[in-house]
């Protein structure tokens, strides 16, 4: 088992530098040139040059590339090039607002997800599957932006129930009251494929000999479904719910920027339109460690849950 | 209550030889698909929720639509860092708040300053008394600004780790600061402590700047906010951090920063004082007295700023009263009536409209180094003003802008010096002479249906552009236009600093741009066409000799007739080479909830909550 | 002798749900595809759609929505179900302003423009144009009301909204067809192959899926420059194909090891035949599904894409660039941009989905339903 962990570790370190080469050829070499933006619109070759090698980027690729390393090495990004935050800073306060969001929504969906899917499971094929499934594919079908648009000016403008927009201090103001809106947002957009994909795990267990065995012996349908079923669908759901998560990280950007929420979405739309790469550069990297980390995790999840799991 | 203020800047403040932007915050955010969004700069506010009973808190709450970077004053050249900084720190000058044109005040000088020696040396007298907001880094004394606080400050502009995009404003100006510059590019550190001749502080409360060529600008370089006074120890203990810790004189200090999301600013409970006391300079401004003169500055408890990027969330929170000052910008149906006047559902609610024009011009430029629409051959004229004549500006007016702008007809807009009203444009739009002009140079059609060049050759404008959902809807009407002449358009996005790089070095060939007054002189905008600004801000690489000696003649000159006629030749030479097309200037319409008091856009001030009150009364 | 490897391989797969008739994988799934009512139902829309992107492409239909047929934002009127209000003229501001200032100006001074020195070039030319020939352009009619209303320029709405969903319908089918090539053909090399190819097309798709897509897409983006059609195709393509890459190894190291495949080895038959005519027909269902998961997926990333602003170009239109403009519409009272664009795709989406669910049914004999 150490061994397995440790090996899946050292696995991590090319990966890590695969990541590192791709980010440095899309946004260093292809990118916008961050001294321009830093010097603004009245400037000179002087100054230009003077900016290039304050930040350090009129030396060879190479030697950018180690720093890089380095910097992942020590986790230590500096600062950012625009506003000479260090980027653990940026990170450590974009954080909480995107988890503030992401974690109720992810709980939030994933238990109602199971619920629902453990109920279209148990009447499968029959008007009740068929109704809940296609109204679950119809949400799922309108773009997140209308939702986000609509609902903006539904709920929160004309009925009044949320806030327009904005974020608070107080961790529970805004999960009750700023993360409320956004939440069912994510939910709307969000429930069906995991509605969807659950349905099917369940459908995989229901099929097994042990459901067969349970009913023969008497046991309550419900408790099949609810203990028996349950329990065994539940690997794969960990599994695709740990996977899922680095990514929800970045990828509510459009929800941030309506809501005003300070996430790291947001931080990232930002970073790329002024070139700032050390901000690109810490968010990639700890998305990058988070996600192998978040594969990882879910494999021995698997093997501790389910013995027959050979770890390759 | 509804006022106009057309800012007439006109007036004998004749602006620096060189460019002076009162905000390179103007200029970032120049370009006018940032700027169009009238959600700018001081969008909004609101009352707080929590305010105790016995002394409620006088909570404004805005919103700035675009991030702000950080409160290093040299620093940072965004409006909205700068507008912050504007509270935070403190200049040796500032602006009247009333006075229109523009007039300089004093702030922590006590007086304008002596000029001496032919202008080429000032001295600036400090008031006793003004002290530092308390700071781990003062070592828990009280710490008195100083003549020497500037003398660091000025120093820093120029410091190369600070790569301070100011750094123009004084290069080459001041006795002896260049010679340390340069040694610190050398050594790679400032020194602070070498005496230079041309900044001294000859005692505790005395500055005198010593220029090495006449100038009777410098006041306008002590005004600006880049040019704050900031404390050395602070500086050195925050090192690389001192955008989030700014520790001025002024009237606010910073509370909260989360950056690019929330900036909350208090009442500096240590700051002197100041009484509201300015005298009216236009109609609508004895209402503003009658409500404020003598109050003791600054009323305004907190003011909460969130930032804001989608137009809509802003002006729902705003309509939701989540916010109290909003732009207009694309919802004019929901506020104005069909005579362009404030809705009686909002007189209802006792809201104000303020309305003022910008100091500012839009323009798209053609590149004259270009191979397709550069240069002077007499068909290369005629392509350009056709295409100037093929857009439709009235379209963009209406369409894009919502009615809220004016057309340009010179390259100096309305309320600066050189502005001439009655100046008649000459390349009006007429698309039909567009085509008969194109026609008669021989620019013909091709299998496409498309034009070519008379020799054959392709024809294909390249317009530059980002990728807001604004500067689609140029391209949508510039698209048009261009097809209404058989001419193919192809719009080349990217980022605005890849944009800016490439237009520096004269290889964009079409792109648009706006211009807002850094000072109220026609020079300020005429210097974007001079040849020799080539590779700085004349981007559009326009070298005409002509304009240039009609340009150069003007510097010899004050605000004078014989001036303003030199600004009427430039403008006929600029449209005779079809150097520009010409776009508006934009009409900012602010929407204030009605218990904030004492509000007047200022043309070169942001940060004017510190002049405002609150009445709670008023509130709901 | 390679027709009997493929009737090997037929063999091997219809035997797995031998039930007595020996039917073709494909004539079950047809047969299970046909009882499933939801599933005929949004493949009659999805047709529907196709006849609409097909009538769109031939130009028969909204051939011309880039013109201005109506006034600017001209309410819908539904084929004259709704009586929209007539459409106030407001005065614009800046006219009034405009106004007050020039008389001001002229109050002021009446004397006359200083006489200028520059002389025109083009003078001669320009007076012999205007002399010789009208200057005046022909005003067209301009409708108040649309079936569906008008855009901002006075566009038709409906017009726009097919001919976004031959732009939308074409991004998506062809950039999940790209995203399925790509990780089908680097999945099929991988799970074939094994060993170091294996090796180093995993370390790829690690990297590949170990950054954040929104970065990955900005990156893209950035890199390709240019905006349009082929641009939003490249940046969904290039960048969706890990997932399928992902499936289709697992599969293909699931078949290297079948008897027909060892079979068609020992026969000698070329590595390449093999992976792309004897396997790729056995995992065609999954890639299939796929392509159709793909698509739906990449309609609805459009979207975003336009929102980043790396949507279609100015004469192009998509759902994404019809919502975008539509955004703050709404506030306006006007829905009707946000309603087509948002309905067509919501439409299309939900149909292409339970379609996608009725073939995935229908392909994977696993699922029988207990209906």
């Amino acid at each position: 088992m150490t061994a397995y962990i440790i090996r899946r570790l050292l696995q991590m370190i090319p990966t890590m530098l695969g990541v590192v080469l791709l980010l440095f050829v899309l946004f260093n070499w292809v990118g916008g040139d961050p001294a321009y933006i830093l010097a603004g619109k009245n400037t000179g070759e002087a100054q230009i040059a003077n900016i290039r090698h304050q930040l350090g980027i009129d030396r060879p690729a190479y030697v950018q590339i180690g720093i890089f390393i380095k910097q992942i090495v020590t986790a230590d990004f500096g600062a950012s090039w625009s506003t000479n935050e260090p980027v653990s800073d940026i990170l450590k306060t974009r954080l909480g607002p995107s988890l503030t969001v992401m974690v109720p929504l992810m709980v939030l969906g994933t238990l109602l997800a199971i619920a629902l899917s453990l109920i279209v499971a148990r009447f499968r094929g029959s008007l009740t599957d068929r109704m809940v499934m296609v109204a679950c594919t119809v949400g799922m079908s309108i773009s997140i932006l209308v939702y986000i648009i609509v609902f903006q000016y539904v709920f929160a403008y004309r009925l009044g129930w949320f806030p327009v927009q904005g974020w608070g201090d107080s961790l529970w103001k805004n999960l009750t009251t700023f993360a409320a809106l956004p939440i069912l947002i994510g939910l709307c957009v969000g429930l069906a494929p995991d509605l969807r994909l659950f349905r099917s795990f369940m459908l995989d267990e229901i099929d097994q000999d042990y459901v067969r065995t349970a009913r023969a012996k008497g046991l309550s349908e419900a408790r099949i479904l609810w203990i028996h079923v349950l329990r065994n669908a539940s690997i794969p759901i960990v599994t695709y719910v740990m996977a899922a998560l680095p990514g929800l990280l970045v990828g509510a950007f459009l929800i941030e920027r309506f809501f005003s929420i300070p996430g790291i979405g947001r931080e990232v739309l930002l970073a790329v339109e002024r070139s700032d790469f050390p901000v690109i550069k810490a968010i990639t990297v700890y998305v990058a460690a988070a996600t192998m980390l978040a594969n990882l995790a879910a494999d021995l999840i698997y093997k501790a849950v389910d013995p027959r799991v050979e770890l390759k | 209550m509804v006022h106009y203020c057309v800012a007439k800047l006109t007036g004998k403040e004749k602006g620096l030889q060189k460019r002076l932007y009162s905000g390179g915050l103007k200029r970032g955010v120049a370009l006018w698909f940032i700027a169009a969004s009238a959600l700018s700069c001081f969008s909004t506010a609101a009352l707080s929720q929590d305010a105790s009973k016995t002394a409620p808190l006088k909570v404004l709450r805005m919103a700035f639509s675009t991030a702000e970077t950080g409160f290093d004053p040299p620093r940072v050249s965004d409006l909205y860092s700068n507008t912050i900084n504007e509270a935070i720190f403190e200049r040796l000058l500032t602006y009247d708040y009333l006075a229109r044109p523009a007039r300089l005040a004093p702030m922590t000088a006590v007086a304008l300053p002596e000029i001496t020696d032919g202008g080429k040396t000032y001295t600036f007298r400090l008031r006793h008394g003004i002290f530092f907001t308390p700071d781990p880094a003062f070592g828990g004394k009280p710490r008195e600004l100083t003549a020497a606080d500037y003398v660091y400050s000025f120093k820093r502009v120029l410091d190369p780790k600070i790569r301070s995009p100011w750094a123009f404003l004084l290069e080459g100006r001041i006795i002896g600061l260049d010679a340390l510059a340069e040694a610190a590019k050398k050594t790679g550190k400032f020194d602070y402590d070498t005496e230079i001749e041309g900044l001294k502080a000859s005692d505790r409360y005395t500055l005198q700047v010593r220029l090495s060529e006449p100038d009777y600008n410098f006041n306008y370089v002590a005004a600006h906010t880049p040019f704050s006074a900031m404390a050395r120890e602070v500086v050195e203990k925050y090192g690389e951090d001192t955008m989030a810790h700014p520790i001025g004189t002024g009237p606010y200090v910073l509370k909260q920063w989360t950056r690019g999301a929330r900036i909350v600013l208090e009442k500096n409970p240590d700051y002197r004082g100041m009484i509201w006391n300015f005298a009216a300079s236009e109609e609508g401004d004895a209402e503003l007295i009658s409500e404020m003169q003598g109050k003791r500055l600054p009323l305004i408890d907190r003011v909460e700023i969130s930032i804001i990027e989608e137009e809509q969330s802003a002006w729902l929170a705003f309509d939701r009263k989540e916010l109290d000052f909003s732009g207009v910008g694309t919802f004019r149906e929901k506020v104005f009536d069909e005579k362009g006047e404030l809705k009686p559902e909002w007189r209802a609610q006792g809201v104000k409209l303020m309305r003022a024009i910008d100091p500012e011009v839009t323009y798209t430029f053609f590149n004259f180094r270009d191979p397709i629409v550069g240069g002077f051959e007499k068909e290369k004229l005629a392509l350009r003003r056709a295409i100037i004549m093929a857009y439709n500006r009235d379209e963009e007016i209406d369409v894009i802008r919502k009615g809220q702008a004016i057309p340009a007809t010179m390259p100096i807009p309305v309320g600066v010096v050189g502005h001439d009203p009655r100046y008649q444009p000459l390349n009006t739009y007429n698309p039909a002479l567009a085509n008969q002009l194109l026609d008669a140079f021989g620019f013909k059609k091709g299998k496409d249906g498309f034009r070519t060049m008379p020799n054959g050759a392709p024809l294909l404008l390249k317009y530059a552009t980002g990728t807001t959902a604004l500067e689609r809807q140029f391209n949508e009407l510039w698209k048009k236009a261009m097809d209404s002449i058989s001419v193919r358009i192809a719009f080349q996005p990217g980022k605005f600093a890849d944009l800016i790089k490439a237009s520096m070095a004269c290889q964009l060939q079409m792109w648009g741009s706006a211009w807002t007054a850094d000072y109220p002189d026609g020079d300020n905008f005429m210097q974007l066409l001079y040849g020799p600004n080539i590779g700085q801000n004349n981007h559009g690489c326009y070298e005409s000799k002509a304009f240039d000696a009609f340009y150069e003649a003007s510097l010899k000159l004050p605000d004078s007739p014989e001036r303003n006629r030199l600004f009427l030749e430039m403008t006929r030479q600029m449209e005779v080479d079809g150097a520009w097309v010409l776009g508006v200037s934009r009409e900012r319409n602010m929407l204030i909830r009605p218990w904030v008091i004492g509000y007047k856009k200022h043309p070169i001030l942001s940060a004017t909550w510190i002049y405002l009150d609150i009445d709670p009364a008023k509130k709901p | 002798m390679t027709e009997a490897i493929s009737s090997l391989s037929s063999t091997a797969i219809s035997e797995t749900h031998g039930d007595g008739k020996r039917r073709g994988f494909w004539s079950l799934a047809c047969q299970r595809f046909r009882d499933d009512g939801v599933g005929m139902a949004s493949l009659i829309i999805v047709a529907a759609f196709f006849v609409v992107v097909l009538l769109s492409m031939s130009g028969m239909a909204a051939s011309g929505w880039n013109k201005e047929v109506a006034i600017h934002d001209a309410p819908p009127d539904l084929w004259g179900l709704l009586k929209p209000a007539a459409p106030t003229a407001m005065k614009s501001l800046a006219q009034r302003v405009e106004e007050e200032t020039k008389n001001a100006a002229q109050a002021q001074s009446k004397e006359a423009l200083p006489p200028l020195t520059v002389t025109d070039p083009l003078a001669e030319t320009l007076q012999a144009l205007n002399a010789s020939e009208e200057t005046s352009t022909a005003k067209k009619e301009k409708r108040a009301s649309l079936p569906f209303g008008g855009d901002r320029w006075g566009r038709d709405v409906l017009s726009k909204t097919i001919k976004g969903t031959q732009t939308s319908v074409i991004v998506g089918l062809s950039a999940a067809l790209l995203a399925t090539f790509l990780g089908t053909l680097l999945g099929a090399l991988a799970g074939y192959y094994g060993g170091r190819t294996d090796d180093a097309l995993n370390w790829f798709y690690s990297v590949f899926s170990a950054i954040p897509y929104l970065l990955l897409i900005l990156a893209v983006a950035a890199v390709l420059q240019q905006r349009g059609v082929t641009t939003v195709i490249l940046i969904l393509g290039l960048t969706g194909w890990a997932g399928v890459f992902r499936l289709i190894r697992a599969e293909y190291i699931k078949h290297r090891g079948r008897d027909y495949v060892q079979a068609a080895h020992a026969f000698g038959v070329p590595d390449r035949r093999i992976l792309f005519f004897h396997i790729l027909p056995n995992v065609s269902h999954v890639v299939l599904v796929n392509i159709s998961i793909l698509a739906v997926g990449f309609i609805k990333a459009e979207v975003i894409l336009s929102f980043l602003g790396f949507g279609v170009k100015v004469d192009e239109v998509s759902w994404g660039s019809m919502l975008n403009d539509a955004q703050s519409e709404l506030i306006l009272g006007r829905w009707w941009e946000l309603v087509a664009a948002g309905g067509a795709m919501a439409l299309l989406v939900t149909a292409f989905s339970l379609l996608t669910d009725a073939m995935r049914d229908a392909l994977d004999p696993k699922i029988q339903r207990t209906s």
